[in-house]
């Protein structure tokens, strides 16, 4: 009986071994308390369903492609110092940095330096230990074929979704907090960037202006943590940010949506309720500023 | 012989556990592969227990921010095990803007596109029909910007 037990658990614990070989760092546990401080004010609840709400990683590549931008390596942050960023708050900021740029290589197929964002990504993940998300010899094989380039976005996106979840489930929503924000303010870079480069976009100022909406979100969220030091500093540079942004006026026109059936027989559904955004030049101005130095200083090793 | 049922049934749990997961991952990427020419964003996985009788089908809902001047797919996918059938409907505060399943005509589709012109915060609600159990998963994925 004793021998039949002891050959059981030793079954289980080779399988507990087996399952756990997906992450390297053999820890998957991680105290939230590490990096926050306090309760929260608003409820965990309320900050998931910001955070999933946030725009995923390539919304604003894809933006600033469909305008017919050209590709530029200098909207990139340069990934050569990311195994120095050493505390866990800069790591997560920096792997939502370099997730927005892994979109914006993705959407215009870059694929050879989507490989050195992919490893960046991975050190990080590794270092918040996360990096079982990220199967990197998988991602490299489909860079490195040119025809597998809508897999090798879907395996990108996807691994990133399934990291933040794995966050959010396992209450560690402020490290998820910090690589949304990271993604935001590397996608607000970007297209401040595009619109300084080429001012003749007017529909890329109405998209920075309408960045109001997300960032007030994470100002909520971001001031949640703010009993953490790192958090509170963040905190001050999105307020920052928000300062600028706090003129901008979008109205809201009012409008039923219409359901057609197109000559595929797919359903197709046009919003008539339409969104203005009143931007100014001296606005935009002032947000191209204030994105860079908040951005630049957040990838300064 | 009790001590090594418990363990058996403990060794079944995590097996069950690792093929859920690996089911509901080859089901996502089989969805995002079905739902044609774009750009995968999202996805939304639900597992829900059937409703009680007389009483609103269980729901599952996931909030998401959309821009404007972009046109959006929707993809809802069943999981074969489930009794019932995944509807995936697109809202707007209280305002039902499209739905995978038309209740008028009965008329089911896979997906549905949707011309966003107004950014900001809109919500997806995932259901079973007749509030049936069911495991599936809801895609959302960008067609175009416009």
């Amino acid at each position: 009986m004793l021998k039949n037990t002891i050959i059981v658990l030793f079954i289980i614990v080779s399988i507990l071994a087996c399952r756990s070989g997906g992450d390297k760092s053999g820890i998957l546990e991680l105290d939230e308390s590490e990096i926050l401080e306090g309760d929260l004010e608003i409820s965990k609840e309320t900050i998931d369903d910001i955070i999933q709400s946030v725009s995923s990683p390539v919304e604003m590549a894809a933006l600033v492609k469909g305008l017919g931008v050209d590709y530029s390596n200098k909207y990139l942050a340069p990934t050569d110092k990311a195994d120095e960023l050493s505390d866990r708050f800069s790591q997560a900021l920096n792997l939502g940095i370099f997730a927005a740029d892994l979109g914006y290589l993705n959407m215009y197929n870059k694929t050879s330096s989507v490989i050195e964002y992919i490893s960046a990504i991975k050190t990080l993940a590794d270092e918040i230990r996360v990096g079982q998300f990220f199967d990197f010899n998988t991602l490299k094989r489909l860079a490195q074929n040119y025809q597998n380039l809508d897999s090798l976005m879907y395996l990108s996106l996807r691994s990133f979704n399934e990291m933040d979840q794995y966050l959010r489930d396992n209450n560690r929503s402020g490290e998820s907090a910090l690589i949304i924000t990271g993604v935001w303010i590397e996608g607000l870079y970007l297209a401040t960037q595009v619109a300084n480069d080429s001012p003749n976009h007017p529909e890329l100022a109405e998209r920075i202006g309408e960045q109001k909406i997300i960032l007030e979100k994470l100002v909520l969220i971001i001031d949640n943590y703010k009993k953490n030091k790192q958090f509170a500093g963040l905190l001050e540079d999105l307020n920052e940010i928000n300062s600028y942004f706090k003129d901008i006026e979008i109205k809201y026109i009012p409008g039923e949506p219409v359901s057609k059936i197109n000559e595929r027989g797919e359903l197709e559904i046009t919003q008539n309720e339409q969104s203005v955004v009143e931007i100014s030049d001296e606005q935009l101005k002032d947000i191209i500023a204030i994105a860079k130095k908040i951005r630049d200083k957040i990838i300064k090793v | 012989m009790k001590t090594i049922i418990k363990i058996i049934s403990v060794l079944l749990f995590f097996f069950s556990s690792t093929l859920y997961s690996q089911d509901l991952t080859q089901l996502v990427a089989q969805c995002a592969a079905n739902s044609g020419n774009v750009t995968y964003l999202k996805d939304f996985v639900v597992k829900l227990d059937a409703g009680t009788p007389g009483g609103a089908p269980p729901t599952a809902r996931f909030a998401m921010i959309l821009s404007k001047n972009a046109m959006y797919r929707f993809s809802i996918c069943t999981a074969p095990t489930s009794d019932g059938d995944a509807v995936l409907q697109l809202m707007d505060m209280n305002r039902l803007l499209g739905s995978t399943f038309i209740q008028a005509t009965g008329k089911e589709f896979p997906y549905f596109d949707f011309k966003c012109q107004k950014t900001g915060v809109y919500h997806v609600f995932i259901s079973f029909k007749e509030g049936k159990a069911g495991e599936g998963v809801g895609i959302l994925s960008l067609v175009k910007k416009f």
